[in-house]
């Protein structure tokens, strides 16, 4: 069995003479969860509908379980592609929306009953099998179209921002099901998101597509540590910047004070420190003062936004310090071990 | 001043009750009197003679109903089919094409119908189908097709094509697209369109004078011979006549819509 779902070699997609994503190669192998994180308008769905055999004007190769499918028609390419909003077909039940890819296979009324009621039990929808779709709730919609995505055993599913509309409740629900339908057989896996927070939690690997081109592919945690270039830390939220220069030795300078080994190979000259909350600490002999300006108090953690002689900077909260009052003066510094310098974006 | 949005709204009602009603009546009245000069505001006196009589002729206005009606079912269903596949095709076009395709499509419902007649009734003439049921069949699918066509642009305008793209993806070839997921979603399209053509071949009058050459007679014809002959009251029992399979069709369309649970325009 080939071990690669999906590879993408030097794919182009132009719409007229716009070129919306260019020269993309990826590969994703059986059973792997990949996800293409983005902007808005970076060219992520049509990049997904080029896999799913949907856009007309693309070049490159693209090879679906080791064959070229490039040239192929969407349903000879095994490659479920499933919209952002659940498309059930609303003239037929639930049972039958789940069986109509082994209905257009001509598979036997006895294993269509078999499989369709094995997908709705794995998707929590034994009872609602003659039920019309439009009786169904939202979350009940996403899981009737998982189900008829995974009874089809596809080489590869394809999902387009499945989280998009939903309330946060719900995407959480959601996101169990598609993990759960992924892992019913585990084919190769594409979804895109602009949510780098969703991407997170469900990728093994996670692509970043900015501009139509794929800027970095990495895991989730080497991503968030690691970006590669400013454009992808601007995109994954990084928070902080500092604007200091790379002395040529490794060494970073800004006024939040002296970084050492954090720009290894950067040349000297301008440079862009960019650190998340967690990298500020407070203390630190070779800190500078900031002062307590606001608090900003989320569900998962409360930062605290600091104003320094850069700026406002974003801050974590450590445990043990107390809750601090505007107007506060702390010392702060940074942790070189969490902070990515870059050259300034031409 | 400020008008109720009551009032208009009955008074909108009530002028489009009256279009249908009062020339209804009329025809009513007409079918079932004899004597009904002016001024009288009711006939003289009333009488079924007129129904007897088109009974008497039963067979001529039969044989023209039969006609009428086959004429029109052939234009409806050709009609609906052929502007359901020019309608998407038109609806896929952009720019110059699309412009140019939409003012063909217009064409056959812009042109005076006796301009039409003129043209389809030289058409038909030199390809051997003057006079014929299947020439007169073609000359009423021209106007019904354009009609069809203009209908099925306006639906594919804003007809969702995702849940084509999701039965592609799960492994529907594109006959199977069509069978299982276009079609049913545009039944009710489908039978509207259809009943448009329909009711176009069925008033057909000059079409079916022209290429027909009189060969071809169709209830419409019959009519016409009575009114231009001066038999108002006859005219008016053949004009009833040609309302009722209009009618029953509507009828059936409404519950044939009803009874479908998925319209997808």
């Amino acid at each position: 069995m080939n071990e690669l779902a999906l590879r993408v070699s030097g794919v182009t997609v132009r719409y007229g003479r716009d070129i919306v994503v260019g020269d993309v190669s990826l590969e994703v192998r059986n059973g792997e969860r990949f996800v293409l994180v983005g902007p808005s308008g970076a060219g992520k769905t049509t990049l997904l509908r080029a896999i799913a055999g949907f856009s007309e004007d693309v070049e490159g190769c693209i090879d679906i379980a080791g064959r070229d499918a490039s040239k192929m028609p969407p349903e000879k390419r095994n490659a479920v592609y499933m919209h952002q909003t659940p498309v059930l077909f609303p003239h037929l039940d639930i049972f039958e929306n789940v069986a109509f890819p082994l209905r257009v296979r001509r598979v036997s009324a006895t294993e269509i009953a078999a499989r369709v009621a094995s997908a709705l039990d794995a998707m929590r929808l034994t009872g609602f099998a003659h039920r019309l779709p439009r009786t169904l709730s939202g979350g009940q919609r996403h899981r009737a179209a998982l189900a008829r995505a995974i009874v089809a055993r596809p080489n590869l599913l394809l999902l387009d921002e499945p989280f998009a509309s939903l309330d946060p409740a719900l995407k959480g629900d959601i996101r169990e099901a598609v993990v759960a339908a992924h892992a019913q057989y585990g084919p190769g896996f594409v979804l895109v998101t602009h949510d780098f927070a969703d991407a997170a939690l469900i990728a093994d690997r996670i692509g970043v597509l900015i501009d139509g081109r794929l800027v970095q592919i990495a895991t989730p945690l080497e991503l968030f540590a690691r970006p590669a270039s400013l454009s992808v830390a601007r995109f994954l939220c990084v928070a902080n910047e500092v604007q200091g220069h790379a002395d040529g030795a490794g060494s970073f300078h800004s006024p939040l004070g002296t970084l050492e080994g954090v720009c290894e190979g950067l040349p000297s000259g301008p440079a862009i420190g960019v650190f998340r909350p967690a990298a500020v600490r407070i203390g630190g002999s070779n800190g500078c003062r900031a002062r307590v300006a606001d608090m900003r108090v989320r569900p998962d953690q409360t930062t605290m936004m600091m104003s320094t002689a850069v700026g406002l900077i974003e801050a974590a909260l450590p445990s043990g310090l107390g809750t601090p009052s505007t107007g506060d003066e702390l010392t702060i510094s940074l942790d070189p071990r969490q902070v990515v310098v870059f050259p300034p974006q031409r | 001043m400020r008008v109720s949005r009551g009032l208009v709204r009955g008074t909108v009602v009530a002028v489009l009750a009256v279009s249908a009603a009062v020339p209804a009546a009329l025809l009513i009245t007409l079918s079932v009197s004899e004597e009904w000069f002016y001024p009288s505001l009711l006939p003289r006196r009333w009488s079924i003679v007129n129904w007897a009589v088109a009974s008497r002729a039963g067979e001529a206005l039969a044989s023209s109903l039969w006609t009428s009606t086959a004429l029109a079912l052939g234009a409806g269903l050709a009609s609906a089919v052929a502007g359901f596949v020019a309608g998407r095709m038109i609806a896929r076009l952009r720019g110059w094409r699309r412009r140019i395709a939409v003012f063909l499509a217009f064409l056959p419902v812009a042109i005076p119908p006796l301009a039409l007649a003129i043209g389809l009734q030289f058409s038909m003439l030199r390809v051997g189908l003057g006079g014929s049921f299947a020439g007169v069949l073609f000359a009423h699918f021209v106007p019904a097709l354009g009609y069809t066509t203009l209908f099925f642009i306006g639906i594919f305008a804003v007809y969702d094509v995702r849940p084509e793209d999701e039965a592609r993806s799960l492994g529907a070839s594109p006959a199977d697209v069509l069978r299982l997921v276009t079609l049913p979603l545009l039944r009710r399209p489908l039978i509207e369109a259809f009943a448009l053509g329909f009711l176009v071949s069925w008033a057909q009058v000059p079409l079916t004078l022209l290429v027909g050459q009189g060969l071809i007679a169709t209830l419409p014809l019959e009519l016409l011979s009575y009114v231009s002959a001066g038999q108002d009251h006859l005219a008016a029992t053949a004009g009833l006549i040609l309302t009722i399979p209009p009618l029953v069709l509507l009828l059936m369309m409404g519950l044939a819509v009803r009874r479908l649970r998925v319209v997808i325009v």
